[in-house]
C-alpha cells in the first residue's frame, strides 16, 4: 500500500488539536470532566441497579453534554448500573430500542445516525449480514497485513531515533485513522482532513465519491470493493447489495465509531501498563498476556462508558417504572466493575480468567470493529514492546492521567526509551 | 472414563447467529465461521468446557447452547 508510505508527513500539530481531549473539539462530550468517576459508579450501583437520571448528573458533572442518548431534553432519562441490568437491555432490542425512532432513518439520509447504528430487527439484520464477513476474527490477519502493521512500524520509524516520544497522540490517536482511511483507499494526505470533516459528511461523501465509483469499476483487495460487492440473498431470494449512499453511511459509521475509541482505549492500555511496570514487564516477557492486557484495558475502562437505549413500551425493570419513549443509559464503566461478576472488580488485573465485558456492547447491535480494534491495539502495543526496549514513562514530564466523561482517555502518554 | 465415551453437544441457532465472532473469541478451538458467516461447531471438544461456556455466554444474541455434555475428569 503505498498511501501509508508517506506517514511523516502527517502534521502532527494538526494532530494533536484534533485528538487533544481537552480541546473544544471535544468539550460537547465531556472532555472537560477530569475526576475518578468510579468511585461514585460503585456507590450508585451499590444503591440500586436503576436510577432516575443521566449518567452525567448522578456522578455530579454539571456540565450539559451530548453523546449517545442526550440530551434529548424532552424525554425522561434514567441509567442503568449493573452488569445485568445493562446487559439484558442490550439484548433486549424490541424493548430497548438502539434509536429514538425503532423504525429506523430513511434510506438515502446519508449520515451515522442513518447507518445501521439505529436501525433496528429485520433492516438491521440484513445490512449487517452484508459487511459483517470484512469483520470477523478470521479477517484480522488481512486488516494487519494490509493496513495495521505498515502503518504502526511507519509511526515508530518516526520516533525510534529520538530517545523519547509521545504516545498518545502521535501514536495510538493516529493508527485507527490511517487504518481506516488507508482501508478505503483514501491517501493519507486526505486522512486527517477525514477526520476533521466527519461533522460535514458532504465532504467525506465527495472525497469517496470517485472512490466507490471507480471500485464499483474494478475492484480491488480493499474495504471499499468488499462494501462495494457484498451480496445477500435473504429467505424471499431477493438479492440485496449496499447503494452508493449505504457505502458512504458505513465509511462514516467506521470513522466515526472506529477511529476515536481505538485510540483512546490503546491509551489506557498503554498508560494503565506503564504505571504498572512489573506488569509492563511481564507482558513484555509472555506475549500470550498482551491480549489479556486489551482485555482488562477494556473492562477496567472503556473509552466510551455509556451508550443508550430507547423504551419502547411501558416496563417494570429492575424495580424502576420505565415509561415508553424514556432514555435508557447503560452505564457499562459502573457495569464493567460490578464485584456481582469479578472479583477485586477496581484493581486492574491482566491475569484474570477470561469473561466476557459489556465494553463493546452486546446484543444485535454489538461492535462491528471489535475484532480489528483488538487487532490494532494488539499490534500497536506489541511493535512498541519489540522495538523500544526500556519503555518507560518519562519521570520528569506531567504524568498522564485519564479524564472525559462519556469519551475518557489518556490525557499526554510522555515515555522514554532505550 | 475413556476418551471416546466423552461428550459434547452444541447447538446454534443460524436464525440467531449475526456472524458476531465472540464464541470465536472465546473458544477458537470448537467454533468457526461458515461462508454464510454462520458460526459452526468444527470441534465440540476443541476447548476446555469453561471456555465453551465462556463463549455461549458472550453469544450476543443467545444463539449457542450446550445441549449435552458428559464429560468426567
Ligand atoms: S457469538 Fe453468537 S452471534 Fe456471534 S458468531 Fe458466535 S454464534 Fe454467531
Amino acid at each position: 500500500m503505498s498511501e501509508v508510505d508517506d506517514t511523516q508527513t502527517l502534521d502532527r500539530e494538526q494532530l494533536r488539536r484534533l485528538f487533544d481531549l481537552r480541546s473544544s473539539y471535544n468539550a460537547h462530550s465531556g472532555g472537560d470532566y477530569t475526576d475518578d468517576p468510579y468511585p461514585m459508579w460503585a456507590q450508585l450501583r451499590a444503591r440500586a441497579a436503576v436510577h432516575e437520571g443521566t449518567v452525567h448528573e448522578l456522578t455530579g458533572h454539571a456540565g450539559a453534554a451530548s453523546f449517545h442518548g442526550l440530551p434529548f431534553p424532552d424525554r425522561p432519562h434514567f441509567s442503568a448500573f449493573s452488569f445485568a441490568s445493562c446487559d439484558t437491555a442490550y439484548r433486549d432490542d424490541e424493548v430497548f430500542a438502539s434509536s429514538p425512532d425503532a423504525a429506523g432513518p430513511e434510506a438515502d439520509d446519508i449520515s451515522v445516525t442513518s447507518s445501521m447504528l439505529s436501525m433496528g430487527g429485520a433492516r438491521h439484520r440484513r445490512y449487517r449480514s452484508l459487511v459483517q464477513p470484512s469483520f470477523v476474527p478470521a479477517k484480522a490477519q488481512w486488516w494487519i497485513a494490509n493496513w495495521i502493521e505498515r502503518t504502526v512500524h511507519l509511526l515508530i520509524d518516526g520516533f525510534v531515533d529520538d530517545g523519547r516520544a509521545e504516545l498518545n497522540v502521535d501514536f495510538a490517536a493516529a493508527i485507527p485513522v490511517l487504518t481506516i482511511t488507508g482501508s478505503f483507499g483514501v491517501p493519507v494526505e486526505q486522512a486527517l482532513v477525514i477526520r476533521e470533516s466527519l461533522q460535514r459528511p458532504m465532504e467525506i461523501v465527495e472525497m469517496l465519491e470517485p472512490i466507490v465509483a471507480a471500485r464499483r469499476e474494478k475492484p480491488r483487495d480493499d474495504l471499499i470493493s468488499v462494501l462495494v460487492e457484498a451480496e445477500y440473498t435473504d429467505d424471499d431470494g431477493v438479492t440485496h447489495r449496499l447503494s452508493d449512499a449505504e457505502v458512504y453511511s458505513f465509511a462514516m459509521l467506521l470513522l466515526a465509531a472506529g477511529s476515536g475509541t481505538t485510540w483512546k482505549q490503546m491509551g489506557i492500555t498503554i498508560t494503565a501498563l506503564l504505571q504498572r511496570p512489573d506488569v509492563l514487564a511481564a507482558v513484555r516477557e509472555d506475549r500470550q498476556l498482551l491480549r489479556s492486557a486489551i482485555e482488562e484495558s477494556l473492562r477496567w475502562m472503556p473509552t466510551d462508558p455509556m451508550f443508550s437505549r430507547w423504551v419502547t413500551r411501558d416496563v417494570d425493570f429492575h424495580g424502576v417504572q420505565l415509561p415508553r419513549g424514556a432514555v435508557l443509559h447503560l452505564c457499562i464503566g459502573a457495569a464493567n466493575r460490578d464485584p456481582a461478576r469479578w472479583v477485586r472488580p477496581e484493581q486492574f488485573d491482566v491475569r484474570r480468567a477470561p469473561k466476557p465485558t459489556l465494553a463493546f456492547g452486546s446484543g444485535p447491535h454489538i461492535c462491528i470493529g471489535m475484532h480489528v480494534a483488538r487487532a490494532e491495539m494488539a499490534v500497536g502495543i506489541g511493535a512498541l514492546l519489540d522495538r523500544l526496549p526500556n519503555l518507560r514513562l518519562d519521570p520528569d514530564a506531567e504524568p498522564p492521567r485519564f479524564i472525559g466523561m462519556y469519551e475518557r482517555g489518556a490525557t499526554a502518554i510522555p515515555v522514554l526509551f532505550g | 472414563m475413556p476418551d471416546q465415551e466423552r461428550t459434547r453437544e452444541i447447538a446454534v441457532d443460524r436464525e440467531l447467529c449475526m456472524g458476531s465472532g465472540m464464541c470465536i473469541v472465546y473458544a477458537p478451538g470448537t467454533f468457526a465461521h461458515d461462508e454464510a458467516t454462520k458460526a459452526i461447531v468444527i470441534d465440540p471438544m476443541g476447548d476446555a468446557i469453561d471456555a465453551v461456556r465462556i463463549a455461549i455466554e458472550a453469544c450476543p444474541t443467545g444463539a449457542l447452547s450446550l445441549t449435552s455434555e458428559e464429560e468426567r475428569g
